[in-house]
């Protein structure tokens, strides 16, 4: 039994009608569909804090499992009464090693467009990509799309209203994002107004933007790309904002036993964000992409440390007999730091070489963080046909012991996945 | 004394070829380029439907694309891929400047005129439609059309209806965003229809040689066989499968209205 996104019900009706619309034999229009297929090995961490609180209490805590995955996804878009319908919907099954399988179907994208005076108007689900960056993208204020994900996986909208002007050399877009979400809704799912202002300077274009979140309120930011020569291209982008959501460590002391998860969902105060990159190619399709960025939404060096020491703390507490579950527990719950900002750490580099030959696409990357030596590195390799593509590849975590990445809960990733471009 | 022999009918043929160039080399070259430029525009603003044949190594045919350019004046033009495999992927170009539009993404990504060169037939070669404007030409003289280093069996229409002398034009680039620095290009003397190429890149390397078909009425050049020269010299062939005058929407050409994904027809 197919299970439905409840977010995206009513969109799936929706949906539904357009594709059955554009379906052949609709004259107008057009339709597209592809199926995907993935295999995603995972080696967990032998250690960091999930690992000790297996080591203590087996199975206290969720683990990510190895799984395979098959997806169907169809789009199709028409023009009816004058406007434009897109409907975009991916249904999905998972078999998680050592777990039942699931279903689910998913709508990606369903709204109508159309023109009112000097305006394009889009209401509905959509997905919405600003910012210039490959690693980072400070300003991409709707979507938020996670990024240097393993798998690549097909990106769900966020629900909208948006209206954008367009000149020759410049245009406006000002959106209303998930309009009908209350006031706790965190991160993406934030209930909030964004405008961006585009202007292409020559070989430079140049954006500004601005977000006002019902929680945390104003941000603005810039962002500018840039030709430079025939081989290097030139990026940046900074937000500054009034306040960004997180998570934060209440428990008394390093070495308490909390009864609850200690972790909280809060509102911190001002932070910047900053990238700075540039991407050179060569005649022989070689590429090379280098950029760094500050984020400073991520936890600090000393946030960092006492995370260590607390962590620390609890394994000893461990070793001289606390209750076992309890400190397994906590243990468990210090792994809710990872998720409080897109970035592990303030301080990032990020490298990536790639190579294209023929309908082959190799490509080797490391993520460096300067604060403690721990690096996280991928591989792929990636073969491309007319309709068929397959790609695979391994990532793994490096650096001392110490480092926040040896922390992980998984320490290994190998994928493979094939898709297959339908008529 | 056989050297002596194998000498003369070049030396008459060297004759020949002086007394008939010489008023010919008074032609312009840059009139002749706006000759040859005629074969694949015929308007300032066009809609062509293009076809990509790749073959590989072994002669066999190895994928089809389709592709709708539209070439509107001032180096303005808008690639639209309509293969299955390709579908919702745009390339803009403007002047020097360049974007990829994926669907996936919906944003547009800014590239450089290096990165507009991957593939077999780089979105450079199917988005040309002029050389006059981009490249100044020197008139090099008048030669035989063909080419001992074309492989056996490219353009085999091409070499069948092939005219015996051609005006031979460097063009040397003038603009930092084309596809190629230098070409050196052959036109048919009595017509000034292109016939082949050779195009090099930045480093000044030949990347490929361009063979050009034209159609039974001498009109319109009906396609172009690309082999490549840096790598197995694979053919690319570019058919023209139909040209109309369009002027577009100026917001078409904007990289930002082109991520809403409209539907461009």
């Amino acid at each position: 039994m197919a299970r439905l996104d409840p977010m995206s019900r009513h969109a799936a009706a929706l949906s539904a009608v357009l594709a059955a619309a554009v379906l052949p034999p609709a004259t107008a229009g057009e339709f597209s569909a592809s199926v995907r297929s993935h295999g995603l090995a995972r080696q967990t961490a032998a250690t960091g804090p999930l690992a000790q609180a297996h080591a203590l209490y087996g199975g206290i805590a969720f683990e990510q499992p190895s799984e395979g995955a098959a997806q169907l996804q169809m789009q199709g878009s028409t023009q009816w009464a004058g406007l434009q319908w897109h409907g975009d919907v991916l249904a999905q099954a998972r078999w998680p090693a050592g777990g039942p399988g699931s279903t689910q179907v998913s709508v990606l994208e369903a709204y109508a467009a159309g023109r009112l005076g000097a305006w394009e108007w889009t209401a509905g689900r959509k997905v919405v990509g600003w910012d210039v960056g490959y690693g980072f993208r400070p300003n991409d204020l709707v979507q938020q799309e996670q990024r240097r994900t393993l798998v690549s996986q097909p990106l769900q909208g966020r629900p909208v209203l948006m209206a954008e002007q367009f000149g020759a050399e410049s245009a406006w877009s000002l959106v209303a994002v998930n309009p009908t979400t209350g006031r706790d809704a965190t991160g993406a799912g934030e209930s909030a107004l964004a405008a961006r202002w585009y202007q292409r300077l020559g070989s430079a274009d140049a954006y500004a933007f601005a977000r006002w979140g019902r929680r945390t309120q104003g941000s603005v930011g810039a962002a500018w790309s840039w030709v430079a020569s025939d081989a290097l291209e030139l990026h940046a982008s900074l937000r500054h904002l009034a306040r960004h959501d997180t998570w934060q460590d209440a428990s008394a002391s390093a070495g308490a036993l909390a009864s609850a998860s200690p972790w909280r969902a809060l509102t911190a105060g001002a932070a910047q964000q900053l990238l700075l990159g540039g991407t050179w190619t060569s005649e022989r399709q070689v590429s090379v992409l280098l950029e760094a960025w500050h984020d400073g939404t991520a936890p600090s060096r000393g946030q960092w440390k006492r995370w260590a020491n607390r962590n620390a703390a609890l394994q000893h507490l461990g070793a001289v007999g606390a209750p076992a579950l309890a400190v397994a527990a906590n243990l468990a719950w210090q792994t809710q730091a990872f998720s409080a900002s897109p970035s592990l750490h303030r301080q990032n580099l990020f490298a990536r070489l790639a190579w294209t030959t023929g309908p082959w696409e190799s490509a080797l990357d490391m993520l460096y963080h300067p604060a403690d030596g721990g690096r996280l590195l991928t591989a792929s390799l990636a073969w491309k046909g007319d309709r068929l593509r397959l790609e695979g590849g391994l990532r793994a975590s490096a650096g001392p012991g110490t480092a926040v990445v040896r922390q992980l809960p998984v320490q290994r990733q190998a994928f493979v996945q094939a898709v297959w471009v339908l008529d | 004394m056989s050297h002596a022999l194998t000498r003369i009918p070049a030396y008459l043929l060297g004759l020949v070829v002086a007394a008939l160039a010489g008023p010919a080399l008074a032609q312009d070259a840059d009139a002749l380029l706006r000759n040859a430029d005629r074969y694949r525009t015929g308007a300032d603003n066009l809609q062509v439907d293009t076809l990509v044949q790749a073959y590989a190594s072994d002669g066999t045919l190895d994928k089809e694309r389709r592709y709708t350019v539209f070439a509107q004046s001032d180096r303005r033009t808008l690639v639209l891929m309509q293969s299955t495999a390709e579908q919702g992927q745009k390339v803009l170009m403007l002047g020097d400047d360049f974007w990829l539009l994926m669907p996936s993404s919906q944003r547009p990504l800014r590239i450089t005129p290096m990165q507009k060169l991957l593939g077999d037939a780089s979105t450079g070669d199917i988005a040309t439609m002029r050389w006059s404007g981009d490249y100044s030409a020197t008139l090099v003289g008048l030669e035989p059309c063909a080419d001992a280093t074309v492989p056996t069996g490219a353009a085999p229409s091409t070499q069948a209806t092939l005219p015996t002398s051609c005006y031979h034009l460097q063009l040397q680039a003038t603009r930092k965003g084309v596809t190629y620095q230098r070409i050196e290009l052959w036109l048919g003397q009595q017509r000034h229809e292109p016939v082949r190429a050779q195009l090099y890149v930045q480093s000044d390397k030949l990347a490929k040689q361009a063979l050009f078909e034209v159609d039974p009425s001498l009109s319109s050049v009906s396609a172009m066989v690309l082999i490549d020269q840096l790598g197995k010299q694979k053919q690319t062939r570019i058919r023209y499968l139909a040209r109309k005058e369009r002027t577009v929407p100026v917001e078409w050409l904007n990289p930002m209205f082109l991520a809403r994904s409209p539907v461009l027809e």
